[in-house]
């Protein structure tokens, strides 16, 4: 079989271009998910990740909520998962979710900025249990 | 009555795995009646996946909430049309009503066949038994058994999802199962081709209508998604680049490809390991976007569940196909060889190729996006996503290349264009474009992408018109017809290539939708009853809401606190009327929903949200007074109707392309005749 010159030249030059494209916006647009552990062993470890945008599951403390008079600004606390005693600052300034409550995990999206206050442009609260129950939710 | 449904479906499995044997056994030995016994097996699978789809949906509306599937997504207080549609508001159920289409489609065609294309149906039957088959086995032995009874029957069901309770919602899924079952019959029918040898150019002319079927459908599900998601989700955009939605996208970016160059291959002989390969790459991708959505792989707002199981049958499934389509490639190979070479860079059958290749690179790029958090955690151990930025940033580019290939592709010649085809074919359509691109710049418009996809669809809508145009009035001259009938006749007599025309027509209104989003407007606040929110369109229009307060109601047998904010609408000072924007608390699920209030011209949207309500829950809940205070967006979107009305467009011209042509006798060897057209293509209409 002869080989069509042409159709190679133009799947070599279109993946190029494919390539490229994928490469910078991979480069520029990607999101480490890590949990605050992770996060502030990175930031400690290379201060560059305060400029990073980063996405952490985390879960609300208890108590720390507050809202601006005009309710418009949130500020709250979030711990790790697992471990209680590593645990940073957070300001939201967008809708909350209605499912926000001062006990619920969250997944953050924004900026662990250099002063240790996380800057969130996105909050997702994740609920606890999938939407499908399983017999023993159903039964109680 | 739901026994029985129920044990159709167990019937219906055995009868499928004797059909898929028969139909094989019969194609290699030439036994016509063991073919017969598989075409009835065809139509045995689909009368018994009815009776299974109609008990599903009975014992949702009996409110059996012993069957767990029932429990799960029903209960007393839903309306009656949601209990139906049960059916395909889950994992399960969605596996029952993909069959029930699948084994709809097949006997369709085989019926459609039963006196044509009669050296193909052996195989064809068998394959799409095959398919049928995998299914059914899912379904049986994959822990997504519909039938699952519970060890006792609770009170009242879980209630279904506050999201999915949305009219769009309902016909969303099923239009684009359609796509994705219909597109199992130009897949059997590659497959028939490849065993059988008959590669010839008469699968090609089963396959392409049924892939136009397929593709009609999926285009259409894609925008009933697109328009579910705008009017429920609440915050004014209508596409995430979430992975269900990027699976639905897939098969279509492959189909587009597939119905493209198709084309080469029947006027010219090309491409045909190309066109094969599509084939099983788009079946697969039917499959991927299937597996995706039901098996919750990669998180996503809809992904149904997380049963491992199903996802490596699924992954086997795919495997299986992948390892058929390569070794059925290679052994043909020496059949699937080009009658012709692309002769100059500069010809349509390089605007096609470029046009397959773009939109396989789209479609590797959506997968790699979708797939990244998978392909970074096996790699580096790290846990990454990559989210819309990144889509968009890599998509915008190469949709306006495949834009502007949509209207280079239609006029520019065959083999060889000439420097003459070129001028006289995009001379007006490029001024046009920059003329157009001048005049938005001088009036301020300066986004960058926004001004090339606007200038690129002026060119594209130029080419079409001006095709439309010449057609016209060369026919009106011919046939000494009034400029009307020509254009009817026109178009009926050749409706694949208008209807073609039409589709692109709504591609570029739908691309000018999509670009006009960047121009999109917003204000949002805090208010309290009395106050003014006032926000500026980007077609100069100022509209002013003011918040006359907010009433709390109780609906769905007290399931469901509704608030509602109320508004008086003016634009330029001119009062409109009022509009509401409702937020809902369904507390048996403990899930909200926003009800955004949608104000809609044909060139730009009013969109309210009741974004958060002072009362709703505990902690956020502020000082006495402050119950009727709201934060309310505003926001105003241009051209998004086009969005909606561009899928008009398509559907009226996919119709066009895919309706019968009369006079034809319905036998396969006249229907080459449609392959026929000038292969001058439109240089000869104007001469």
């Amino acid at each position: 079989m002869k080989r069509d010159k042409r159709f190679m030249i133009g799947l070599v030059g279109v993946a190029a271009v494919v390539s490229y494209l994928i490469w910078t916006g991979v480069s520029d647009t990607m999101v480490y998910y890590l949990t605050p552990t992770e996060l502030v062993a990175k930031v400690t470890a290379d201060p560059a990740f305060h400029e990073l945008g980063v996405k952490v599951n985390g879960k609300v403390v208890e108590g720390s909520y507050e809202r601006s008079t005009d309710g418009l600004v949130h500020h709250f606390q979030v711990r790790d998962l697992e471990n209680e005693d590593i645990s940073f600052a957070v300001v939201y300034r967008d809708v909350i979710p209605d499912t926000f409550n001062d006990d619920v995990e969250v997944v953050l999206e924004g900026r662990y900025r250099a002063d240790g206050i996380f800057e969130a442009h996105t909050v997702l609260t994740k609920c606890g249990s999938r939407y499908e129950a399983s017999p023993e939710e159903l039964a109680g | 009555m739901i026994q029985l449904g129920e044990l159709a479906l167990w019937v219906a499995l055995p009868i499928a795995l004797w059909g898929t044997v028969i139909a094989f056994v019969g194609g290699r030995n030439r036994r016509g009646d063991m073919v017969l016994s598989a075409e009835r097996a065809v139509y045995a699978v689909f009368l018994l996946t009815v009776l299974t789809s109609i008990a599903i949906s009975l014992a949702f509306v009996e409110d059996r909430f012993d069957f767990w599937y029932v429990a799960n997504y029903s209960n007393r207080e839903l309306p009656l049309f949601y209990k139906i549609s049960g059916l395909w508001a889950g994992q399960r159920g969605s596996l029952v009503f993909w069959v029930l289409w699948l084994s709809f489609f097949s006997s369709l065609a085989v019926w459609q066949n039963r006196d044509r294309n009669r050296e193909f149906m052996p195989y064809v039957t068998g394959t799409l038994l095959t398919v049928m088959s995998f299914f059914l086995i899912v379904l049986l032995f994959a822990d997504v058994y519909p039938f699952e009874k519970l060890p006792f029957t609770p009170q009242d069901g879980r209630g279904l999802n506050p999201q999915l309770q949305n009219y769009w919602m309902t016909i969303h899924p099923p239009t684009l199962y359609l796509g994705f079952t219909a597109f199992t019959v130009p897949f059997a029918f590659a497959v028939s081709a490849l065993l059988s040898g008959r590669l010839d150019a008469s699968w090609i002319q089963v396959t392409r209508r049924w892939t136009l079927v397929s593709w009609f459908f999926l285009g259409n599900g894609i925008l009933f998604g697109m328009r579910w998601a705008y009017e429920e989700l609440g915050w004014g955009g209508y596409w995430f680049w979430d992975p269900v939605e990027n699976a639905s996208l897939l098969p279509w970016l492959t189909a587009t490809a597939f119905l493209h160059s198709i084309q080469i291959q029947e006027k010219r002989g090309m491409l045909k390991v190309w066109n094969m390969s599509l084939v099983f790459l788009t079946f697969i991708m039917t499959i991927f976007a299937t597996f995706l959505t039901r098996s919750g792989l990669i998180e996503s707002v809809h992904t149904f569940a997380q049963e491992l199981r199903i996802a490596y049958i699924f992954l086997t499934f795919m495997g299986l196909l992948i390892a058929a389509g390569v070794v059925l490639i290679l052994w043909r190979k020496d059949d699937l060889k080009s009658d012709n070479q692309i002769q100059s860079f500069l010809s349509r059958e390089s605007a096609f190729l470029f046009n397959n290749l773009i939109l396989l690179g789209a479609a590797f790029t959506v997968i790699w996006g979708t797939l990244f958090p998978l392909i970074t955690e096996g790699l580096t151990g790290e846990k990454a996503n990559v989210g819309p930025p990144f889509f968009n940033r890599v998509n915008i580019p190469i949709g306006l290349i495949l834009l502007a290939l949509t209207g280079i592709g239609p006029v520019i010649a065959w083999r060889r264009a000439s420097k003459r085809n070129l001028v006289r074919n995009f001379l007006k359509p490029v001024a046009m474009g920059v003329g157009l691109v001048a005049v938005l710049v001088t009036i301020g418009t300066r986004d960058p992408w926004a001004l090339a996809t606007f200038g690129i669809g002026a060119f594209v809508m130029t080419v079409i018109v001006v095709e439309f145009w010449k057609g016209t009035r060369a026919r009106a001259r011919i046939e000494g017809e009034g400029l009307a009938r020509a254009f009817v006749h026109l178009i009926a007599r050749n409706r694949r290539r208008w209807g073609g025309y039409i589709v692109h027509a709504a591609i570029v209104v739908i691309f000018a939708a999509f670009a006009a989003s960047s121009f999109d407007t917003e204000v949002r606040d805090s208010i309290f009853p009395g106050d003014q929110l006032t926000v500026q369109s980007a077609f100069g229009h100022s509209y002013t809401l003011t918040y006359n307060g907010l009433s709390t109601s109780r609906g769905q047998g007290d399931w469901v606190i509704q608030w509602i904010a109320l508004f008086d609408v003016e634009r330029d000072g001119e009062r409109l009327g009022t509009m509401t924007a409702e937020r809902r608390f369904y507390t048996d699920s403990e899930t909200p929903s926003s009800e955004v209030g949608i104000r809609s011209t044909w060139y730009e949207d009013l969109y309210v949200i009741l974004a958060e309500v002072a009362d709703m829950s505990g902690v956020l809940g502020g000082q006495a007074g402050e119950a009727e205070r709201a934060v309310i967006e505003v926001q105003v979107n241009p051209l998004v109707s086009w969005i909606w009305y561009g899928g008009l467009i398509l559907t009226i011209g996919s119709l066009i392309a895919l309706w019968p042509t009369e006079g034809r006798a319905r036998s396969a060897g006249t229907a080459v005749g449609e392959a026929a057209e000038p292969a001058t293509g439109p240089a000869a209409v104007t001469t």
